[in-house]
Order: C-alpha cells, then sequence, then structure tokens
C-alpha cells in the first residue's frame, strides 16, 4: 500500500506512529541533518494529515535551503507509517563571470546584487539581477544595455553531488546615447533656450559643455518635462500642456527629441482670501505669501509659499507647523477666473495647537542620555514645532558623537483630540576616538608622535570597572594624550575638555598639562647634545561659554595659565641667558564669533573673527626693580668666579671698567615674564557659484594679525610668545610659545623682519601681518571622506616694531591644494605654492614649495 | 604542536566528543575561561556532524551553556535558542528558556543608554515565567524583572530631573507628570511629587507678573498631591518652607 498525503480526503486525519523516515533528493546535506531539521523522531506520534505534517514542511521552507519540499507515507502497517521527505536543494553558487563590462565593475556588480560564492541561485535572485544590471546603465545612458544570465552546473571533483552552478552574466551595454537635437513646437510665448534649459537632466550634445554631459536617460527625461511645465507655471501658463513627445532614433549612438506644448494664457492673480485662520491674522498670512493681486500667477512660487513643508523655506504650511498647529492642513482654491485673472482662497483647517509630550532617544548604546537631552531643542510640554525638530537634528549631528546622515526624528501617537505628539530620536552612534601615529623628518630629524583623542570620553568611568567598554565613553567630553620625540626633544601633553560643567548650562571647562624637555642641536655634527637642555611645564585652565547676546554666535573664552621655562646651558640667539629660569603666568580673553554654515570642513556661508588677548601681571608697576639701570648696579657686573670683577675677555678690572653680566641682567628682566599679546583673525565664507547642493565653489578671504608689546619699556619685548611666520604653519613644538604663523609658498619660519642682522634671524617677530584669499571646490563631501581641491593667492610679514612696519612690504604667493579630511584621521593636505619675493638674505623670488599639512583645522 | 591542536586537527570524533566534555566540565567547576574557550571551538566542529543524534543534545546544551559560563551574552542566548528548537522535548529546556533570557537580562546596558535591550529582557523573562510559573528559577526571573523595571523607571526619572537641573521647569513638569502615570509603584514617586512641586514653584516665582499667579496657584495643587500621598514625607518640611513664600506672594494679587 503506498499513498500520498495529500490523496487523503480532508479532515479525516488518523493517528499514526511514525516508522522509518527517509530523505531523498540530498546532495550536500546528510540525511540525518534534514530529519533533525524536521524535529521528528521514530516513534513520534502524529496525525496524518494535520498540523505537525505542515509545520515539517515549513521548518524547512524556513531554512531557505530547498526549492522544493514533499512529504509523503511511503507504507502504513497497522499504525505504523513510514515517512519519506523529498527536498530539492537550492543551487549553490559557485563562481560568477561577466562578459562585456570591465574588470573594475565585476566586483561592484558582485556587491550590489549579493552574488558571492555561496548565494543561494534562485529564479528570483537571476530576474532581479538582469533587471538590475539593464536598469542600472540605462540610468547612465546606456539606452539599449541588456543583460542575460546563464548558469551551468559545476563538476567539483572532489565531490559528487556538489549542488553547485556557475554563473555568467553576459551584459550589453550598446553605446550610451546622446541627445542630437531637442525641438520644441507650440511654443509662441517661451523661446526655445529657456526651454531647453527647463529640461535640467536632459541637453544636447555640446563641445562646450563638461559639466553635464548630454545622454538620455527615461527617468530623467520623465522628470525633465515636469519641470518643463513647471517653468511655464512660473511664467503664469498656467494650463500648459506637452501635447506630444516623441523620440527619434537616428543611429545606435543618438536620438533626437520632439516636444509639442500647448502653452494656453498667461494668468494674473486676482483677490486671495484666507478661511479659517484664527491664530494668525490676514495680514500676517499675506506677508508670509508675498504675492499681490496684479502679479503674474507664478503657479510654481504659489504652491511653494502655500504649501512647502520643507525645513527653512518660508510658507503658510510652515508658519503653522512651527507653531505648535501640527495637524493643520493649508490648502488653495482657485475660486474664479475671469479673463487672465483668478481669484483664491487659501483655506485653512488649523486643528489644536498641539504640544510635546514624551520625548525619547533610542540608538544610544555610547552616549548617556544626558548629553543628548541637554542639546536638544524639543522638550515635553513645548509647543509642536518642525523647526526645533530640524534643530535638534542639527544639533544633535554636530555633536560628531552621531552618524549625522543617520539622525532621524519620528512622529510618534499624535493625537488631534488630546493635542499632543511623543517624539522619538533615533541615533546611530559613529566612531569619536582618533588615533595619530605619525612619523616624519622635520626639523632637521626624524620625529615620531603618537596621540590618542576621545572625542566623547567618560572622567567618572575611569573609576567604574565596567564602562571600559573599551575605554570609558559617553559623558561628552573630550580627553586627549600626545606623544612626540625626536632625537633632540621630547612633548608630553595632556588636555581634557567637559562641554558642559555642572550639567546646568552650555559652560566649558578646559584644562591642560604639557612637558617639553629640548637638548641644544648641534647642526654640524647632527646630534642633539644631551647636557644642555631647556624644560617647559605647562599647565593652564579655562572657561568658555557661548553667549545669548548679542547672537548665539559668540563665545567668550577666559583662561590662566602658568608656563615654566627651566634652561640647563642652553645658549642660543634667542636666550640671552644659559643658565636659569624664567615662568611665564598669563591671563587670556578671547571672544570669538563663528556663524559658519553648515558643514564645519567645508563652509559655503558665514564667518568667523575673533579677537584675543594675553596679559601678564605688569610686576614693574610695583616691585619696585630699576631695569634701565640694572646693568649699571654693582651686582650685575661680570664677575670670576672668585666674585672679582672682569671683562668679557675673563681680565681683571676696576669697578670704574667693570662690564655688565649680561646673562644675570637678563635672567633678571625675564625671569617672570611681563608681556601683553593681541590676536585678531577674520575668515569670510562666499560661495561665487553653485552647481548644486554639494558641489559649491567657495571664496576664503582671511586676515590676521598680531601684536606683542611690553608694558615697561626698560624691561623690554619678551624673546618668548613670539611670531613666526612662514610655511606650512603647523605648530610642531611650542618651544618658547612661539606662534607659527603659515605663508605657502615659503620655507618654514623664513619671513623674519626685512632688515635682520644674519645671527638674529633664528628670532621671532613681535608684529605680523597676513591676508589670503582661496578658491575652494569640493570633490565629494561624504562623511566618511571628504576632499576639496582649493588654490590661493597669500601674502603676508613680519617686523620688529611700529616704526618699520609698512602694510605693503609682503611677501606674495599664489599656489594649489589638496585636502582630505576623514574622522578618524582628521585633515590632512598638501599644497604646493610659490613664493613671488625673495626671503632675507636672498636674490630673486623664493621659488617653488610643497607643504604637507596634518591635522590643521582652519 | 600541544596534544589540544592535534586534536583539533584529528578526525576522531569519539575523542573530541569526551575531550570537550571534559574541558567544559572542568572549566565550569574551576570558572576557568580558557578551559571553556577550548571546549567551545571543539564543540562547534562536532556539534553540526551529531545533529539530530543522541548525543547532539547533550553537546548543543554545552555549546550554549559554555559560551553562558563565560559571559558570552551575545552569542548565549541564540545558542539557547536554538538548543530549545532542535531539542524541544529535552528536560534541559526550562533551563534553556531560562538562561536565554537572563543572557539578554545580563547584557542590558546602565539606565542612561538606549534600553532597547532592557525591554528585549523583559519580555523574555515574560515569556519564561508564562511558560514556567512554577518553574525552577521563576523567583530568579522575577526578581531580574523587576530590577530591569527599576532601571526603567531610573532612566524615565532621571532625564525629568534634568530638566529641573537645566531649569527648563515646564518641561520638568510634563516630564514627572508623565513619570507619575506611567510608572505607579515606582520607588522614585515621592522624590517625583517632590521635583514637580519644585519645579512649578521655581518657574512661577520666575515668571513675569501676569503668569505668576496661575502658576502658585499650579505649584499649590501638587504640594497638595504631594501632602495626599506622603504627608510623613522626608520632604515636606523644605516643601512646607515653599508654600509659605507661595501664600505670601499669593497675597500681593
Amino acid at each position: 500500500l503506498s499513498l500520498t498525503a495529500q490523496d487523503l480526503p480532508l479532515g479525516d486525519s488518523q493517528k499514526y506512529v511514525i516508522g522509518d523516515i527517509s530523505v531523498s533528493g540530498v546532495t550536500t546535506y546528510s540525511e540525518n541533518t534534514v530529519i533533525a531539521f524536521t524535529g521528528l523522531k521514530k516513534g513520534d506520534e502524529i496525525y496524518l494529515p494535520g498540523q505537525k505534517s505542515s509545520d515539517i514542511i515549513n521548518k524547512l521552507w524556513n531554512t531557505k535551503l530547498f526549492s522544493d519540499v514533499n512529504l509523503y507515507i511511503t507504507n502504513i502497517e497497522g499504525n505504523v507509517a513510514d515517512i519519506e521527505i523529498e527536498v530539492v536543494e537550492v543551487p549553490v553558487l559557485h563562481e560568477v563571470k561577466f562578459t562585456g563590462i570591465k574588470k573594475g565593475k565585476k566586483e561592484e556588480l558582485i556587491d550590489e546584487n549579493d552574488l558571492k560564492p555561496g548565494a543561494k541561485v534562485t529564479e528570483n535572485l537571476i530576474t532581479t539581477t538582469q533587471n538590475y544590471i539593464a536598469n542600472k546603465y540605462r540610468k547612465d545612458g546606456f539606452l539599449n544595455a541588456s543583460a542575460e544570465i546563464r548558469t551551468r552546473k559545476y563538476e567539483d571533483t572532489a565531490q559528487a553531488n556538489s549542488n553547485m552552478v556557475n554563473m555568467v552574466v553576459d551584459i550589453d551595454k550598446g553605446e550610451r546615447v546622446k541627445v542630437s537635437s531637442i525641438e520644441f513646437t507650440g511654443n509662441e510665448k517661451m523661446k526655445d533656450k529657456k526651454l531647453r534649459g527647463a529640461l535640467k537632466n536632459t541637453k544636447r550634445k555640446n563641445l562646450i559643455r563638461f559639466w553635464k554631459r548630454s545622454k538620455y536617460v527615461p527617468g530623467d527625461f520623465e522628470e525633465d518635462k515636469k519641470k518643463l511645465i513647471d517653468r511655464y507655471k512660473e511664467y503664469g501658463y498656467r494650463d500648459a500642456r506637452i501635447l506630444s513627445d516623441t523620440l527619434i532614433k537616428e543611429d545606435e549612438k543618438n536620438v533626437a527629441i520632439k516636444i509639442e506644448v500647448e502653452e494656453g494664457d498667461q494668468y494674473y492673480i486676482g483677490d486671495i482670501n484666507f478661511l479659517g485662520n484664527a491664530a494668525f491674522t490676514d495680514a500676517q498670512l499675506e506677508r508670509t505669501l508675498g504675492l499681490d493681486k496684479g502679479d503674474v500667477y507664478n503657479g510654481v512660487l504659489m504652491d511653494e509659499r502655500v504649501n512647502s513643508r520643507e525645513p527653512n523655506k518660508n510658507s503658510i504650511a510652515n508658519t503653522y507647523q512651527n507653531n505648535g498647529y501640527l495637524f493643520s492642513q493649508v490648502d488653495l482654491v482657485e475660486t474664479n477666473v475671469y479673463n487672465d485673472t483668478i481669484d483664491f482662497e487659501v483655506r485653512i483647517l488649523e486643528g489644536k495647537e498641539t504640544y510635546f509630550d514624551q520625548i525619547r532617544v533610542v540608538g544610544n548604546t555610547k552616549t548617556k542620555d544626558h548629553v543628548i537631552y541637554r542639546e536638544m531643542r524639543t522638550k515635553p510640554g513645548q509647543k509642536y514645532s518642525q523647526e526645533a525638530v530640524v534643530n535638534t537634528i542639527r544639533e544633535l549631528g554636530a555633536l560628531g558623537f552621531f552618524d549625522a546622515e543617520n539622525l532621524s526624528p519620528e512622529i510618534i501617537n499624535p493625537d488631534p483630540q488630546a493635542g499632543t505628539v511623543d517624539l522619538e530620536y533615533q541615533v546611530t552612534e559613529a566612531g569619536a576616538s582618533q588615533i595619530e601615529l605619525q612619523g616624519g623628518y622635520g626639523g632637521g630629524g626624524f620625529i615620531g608622535t603618537l596621540g590618542l583623542s576621545f572625542n566623547n570620553f567618560s572622567i567618572q568611568g575611569l573609576f567604574d570597572k565596567d564602562a571600559y567598554r573599551p575605554i570609558p565613553m559617553g559623558d561628552g567630553q573630550s580627553l586627549s594624550l600626545r606623544a612626540q620625540a625626536s632625537t633632540f626633544y621630547q612633548t608630553y601633553s595632556l588636555s581634557f575638555r567637559e562641554p558642559w560643567l555642572g550639567g546646568k548650562r552650555p559652560v566649558s571647562l578646559s584644562t591642560s598639562f604639557s612637558y617639553t624637555r629640548q637638548f641644544l642641536y648641534d647642526y654640524v655634527n647632527r646630534e642633539a647634545d644631551k647636557s644642555r637642555s631647556f624644560d617647559i611645564l605647562g599647565v593652564s585652565v579655562g572657561l568658555a561659554k557661548r553667549l545669548t547676546s548679542p547672537d548665539q554666535f559668540v563665545t567668550i573664552s577666559n583662561s590662566i595659565g602658568f608656563q615654566r621655562y627651566n634652561l640647563n646651558n642652553y645658549n642660543t640667539g634667542l636666550f640671552t641667558f644659559g643658565d636659569g629660569f624664567s615662568n611665564n603666568l598669563y591671563y587670556q580673553l578671547g571672544i570669538t564669533r563663528d556663524n559658519t554654515a553648515v558643514n564645519p570642513i567645508f563652509p559655503t556661508s558665514g564667518s568667523k573673527f575673533s579677537v584675543i588677548a594675553k596679559l601678564t601681571p605688569p610686576y614693574s608697576l610695583w616691585n619696585g626693580v630699576d631695569y634701565g639701570n640694572l646693568e649699571n648696579e654693582d651686582d650685575y657686573q661680570l664677575r670670576d668666579d672668585n666674585g672679582n670683577l672682569i671683562d668679557n675677555n675673563g681680565n681683571r678690572v676696576t669697578a670704574e671698567n667693570s662690564v655688565p653680566d649680561t646673562q644675570k641682567v637678563d635672567q633678571k628682566k625675564y625671569n617672570w615674564l611681563e608681556f601683553y599679546k593681541v590676536k585678531f583673525s577674520g575668515d569670510w565664507y562666499n560661495t561665487l557659484f553653485s552647481f548644486g547642493p554639494s558641489s559649491n565653489l567657495v571664496l576664503r578671504t582671511h586676515a590676521e594679525y598680531g601684536f606683542l608689546g611690553a608694558y615697561n619699556k626698560d624691561r623690554g619685548v619678551v624673546p618668548f610668545e613670539r611670531f613666526y611666520v612662514g610655511g606650512d604653519g603647523l605648530g610642531a613644538y611650542s618651544l618658547d610659545g612661539r606662534e607659527t604663523i603659515q605663508l605657502r609658498g615659503y620655507p618654514n619660519q623664513s619671513i623674519v623682519p626685512i632688515d635682520r642682522a644674519l645671527d638674529a634671524r633664528d628670532d621671532g617677530a613681535t608684529i605680523y601681518n597676513k591676508y589670503s584669499l582661496e578658491l575652494r571646490f569640493p570633490i565629494t563631501l561624504k562623511p566618511q571622506a571628504s576632499i576639496y581641491a582649493l588654490s590661493f593667492l597669500e601674502a603676508g610679514a613680519s617686523f620688529d616694531n611700529f616704526r618699520d612696519y609698512n602694510p605693503f612690504q609682503l611677501n606674495r604667493s599664489a599656489g594649489l591644494g589638496l585636502r582630505i579630511f576623514m574622522p578618524t584621521f582628521g585633515l590632512l593636505g598638501i599644497d604646493f605654492g610659490y613664493g613671488f619675493d625673495p626671503i632675507v638674505g636672498q636674490q630673486g623670488p623664493n621659488g617653488w614649495e610643497t607643504h604637507f599639512i596634518i591635522g590643521q583645522q582652519f | 604542536c600541544s596534544e589540544y591542536q592535534k586534536l583539533l586537527k584529528s578526525d576522531d570524533t569519539a575523542k573530541k566528543y569526551a575531550t570537550a566534555e571534559e574541558l567544559y566540565t572542568q572549566g565550569k567547576e574551576e570558572k576557568s575561561n580558557k578551559k571553556l574557550r577550548k571546549s567551545i571551538r571543539i564543540l562547534e566542529q562536532i556539534e553540526p556532524q551529531f545533529r539530530g543524534k543522541p548525543q547532539g543534545q547533550r553537546l548543543s546544551y554545552m555549546l550554549a551553556d559554555a559560551h553562558y559560563q563565560l559571559g558570552d551574552y551575545f552569542v548565549s542566548p541564540f545558542e539557547f535558542e536554538r538548543f530549545q528548537q532542535l531539542y524541544a522535548n529535552s528536560e534541559k529546556t526550562e533551563e534553556a528558556s531560562f538562561k536565554e533570557a537572563a543572557s539578554y537580562y545580563y547584557r542590558t546596558p546602565p539606565y542612561n543608554l538606549d534600553q532597547t535591550d532592557t525591554k528585549k529582557a523583559m519580555e523574555e523573562l515574560q515569556e519564561y515565567l508564562n511558560k514556567y510559573p512554577q518553574g525552577e528559577y521563576a523567583d530568579q526571573a522575577s526578581d531580574m524583572a523587576a530590577e530591569l523595571q527599576r532601571k526603567l523607571e531610573k532612566k524615565a526619572f532621571e532625564i525629568a530631573r534634568q530638566y529641573h537641573k537645566t531649569e527648563f521647569y515646564k518641561a520638568a513638569i510634563a516630564s514627572f507628570t508623565n513619570f507619575i502615570a506611567d510608572y505607579p509603584g515606582t520607588p522614585f514617586r515621592e522624590e517625583a511629587f517632590y521635583y514637580r512641586f519644585d519645579s512649578a514653584y521655581k518657574l512661577a516665582t520666575n515668571s513675569v507678573a501676569f503668569l505668576m499667579e496661575e502658576r502658585l496657584k499650579e505649584a499649590k495643587t501638587y504640594y497638595e498631591a504631594y501632602k495626599k500621598y506622603y504627608p510623613e514625607g522626608e520632604r515636606m518640611e523644605e516643601m512646607n518652607a515653599s508654600l509659605e513664600d507661595i501664600n505670601s506672594r499669593l497675597q500681593n494679587f
């Protein structure tokens, strides 16, 4: 007796005990495996047909390993039924080959269609892949592209029943189809040129057009036809329509397009009435609309001003959405058309004023709630505002802790009766840490750098062993550690920043600590003299606060710092004393206004100004030391080891002929540094030309000045804190509080005041100015990597005092370069600059210089 | 090349089975992660071959439990889940069901991070409790579920308290009102009543004149609410002082 389950009459199910279970059709799996999948055992009780038998089939289906599953009863003896499970395994892909395309494209197609070895080759996979590939090329203008897939059984010598197939994808791209001509008929009022301009993505062949190549893509053309009608609507032709459009195939490479339009009449705006508005007056809404009776009826603009829900667009719909009316509806209705004039009614259903109820965040697996909630512009109990939601997304993106592209707000439980709505922000954590590991030649030797910066650190987590995953994160603090060493110097630094000190207000606390040890470098023998050294220890603490007035772009910062310089037999031109110390206790005040937008890596508009003043206490006001007379005082005369007065040649002299000990004098002058320093810098960003939302040609205009002065003339300007102009501007090491100013096209720190003596050219200047114009164009602005090209004109100079200051005496340069910003590496760049002017001590233009830019942000 | 490495490369499944079992048992007893990891490597090799066979059940259980003992809570729930699917009639099913839920419990993050996993763990624990209301681990499972519930409460409470701290008092009042409604049995309830009052009080006293009266009165209702539930409450004294201030200010209107 042999019968299949399907042959049994329905409802006639009977209880059986399972006898033998056999499996047929398997090739790669063992029979036992298939039986294990079903969960059946010999001796189980089962109703046939029944729920359990279909469960078995479903279980096997769900493994997605089989393309067909059947269950048969092969034998029944008494109540014992033998079962056979028949399966057909889905073939598995062994290898895929492509014909008709370049090798480079192959990987891309494999990825996009999941054609990796081991993929299950179903009919569905084959069809979708064929369609995908053909469409992909059509989108690129290959109108006649087609793809054909063949599969062949793969014979594996090692395995008899391999069930594997090889796939061959034959791609025939055909020729890229260009548009040879676009002809319009029926247009009397609008010129051909204007209409062709409306077809944004369907362009004629043209030699001088290189921004947008001519190609024919059916989808784009459909879009463009809508744009053509919109163009008519903008000029009041609200009835304009396309009567027909014809595509004429001229040859394999070219098509001609013919479009027949009917223009209709040009219309003007008549009366506009508002209905249903209680929250806003007619006058307020009219102002938002900005269109008056008698204007040409620009249908596109009218629609935008009434209905647009795009953030930052001025429209009546947005006016309601940004002021609590989530459930508002706005409709524009033509009520009367007479001659060439149309009357309108703007019908408004305001709905109930709506308030945020619950505000939630999901997806923050590292960043703690309080860090996110404090940045939010949407709060429970606050009136609904679309604008606040958009701003919140922007603020959260700006934190840098989340993937800015994947931040999405979701409106949950909107309740028109209660007037409440919940909001859920979905965030995706992004890597907020950077590691800098760098080696290179600079300053005459090999320099190695190791830097770690954690931008979402948690100090509290340091004391919680569970927080190490692998480092404590999530409090929005930043911590960076850096060590740099070369043959003749080492520097270690640590800095920490808490952006919301106390958690109540955005007052940021910054602290830093650094230690540098430098040995005297012998340029002749190219080695460091370890017995002669120069140590710097520095600490600083600062508070910065963003102001609310005059506007929200202004930040004010205060800091106090201390640096101790310790010299141990370290004689250079810069320090007149070789043994001794110098302390620098200063207060720094900075005011910055930054409204650059939108992308901090590639601003396209706005400006950034900063004024920084750095001051020390004026010790000489009260300490009673007559610095001008030190050289004449008995204590400051040159003496030998036994205290006898000597001259510079070491010969003993009398008191009348004694010479001052300059080292001792300078040590006294600089034991506590006394100076003030003022710096100004300004940047303007202007988009000169926009080729699209993320391809703007941007001009950056930059100017900066710096001045270092002394309170007490006799004490003089300190040899610290000076300006060094020229080169890449990288502050490789801040030896003596020096500031390196970028001026491309010249060697590093080469732009010294023009009349410097040969032996004083390593000294910094006390005044400098610099101007630059930079044209920037983005190559890509994706979050993984932003790349832009630039060209620049720069000029700068440095001076020793205001007497010499000449704003027109500048070292000029020009050049071009490239910047790459990746979140994990920071900024990398290269610039080639040509210096038009000689550097001090040389003749003729300085010529070409190459600069590598690392990690510098500006 | 150690014995263990040789064994890994050999085809001797019987020996592998024995060694894996030994390593697993010892590892569990001695709390030796090294032994557990070693046993997992063998178990992963041989478990598929025994699937459906009598030994398969033991192997699948050991594999899941070894991950569980290691604290590998991202892997163990899947292994326990698979064990339950493959060997639904096993005597270990209840244990597996509990350990699956417990794995989710152990991997829940601190209250101030995303609580999706916490909600998932609560569902899993509830599923276990539904299946085995009198089960061996029922007490433990309900304790875990209660602890997770407190975690969710703490989260909502701290978010509301942040609005109070950053002086967004309206948001604080709305959040504490929601909190009181959403979590009736919470240990933070008294504090929530207090903070709601304090937010309303501070909002009122910092208001412009024409809003102040209404807001002072609102604050008073929150005072009454606290007093009703917590007449002997810890915050009573402090709140009485604020109430006096409210009453004296109200006399100006």
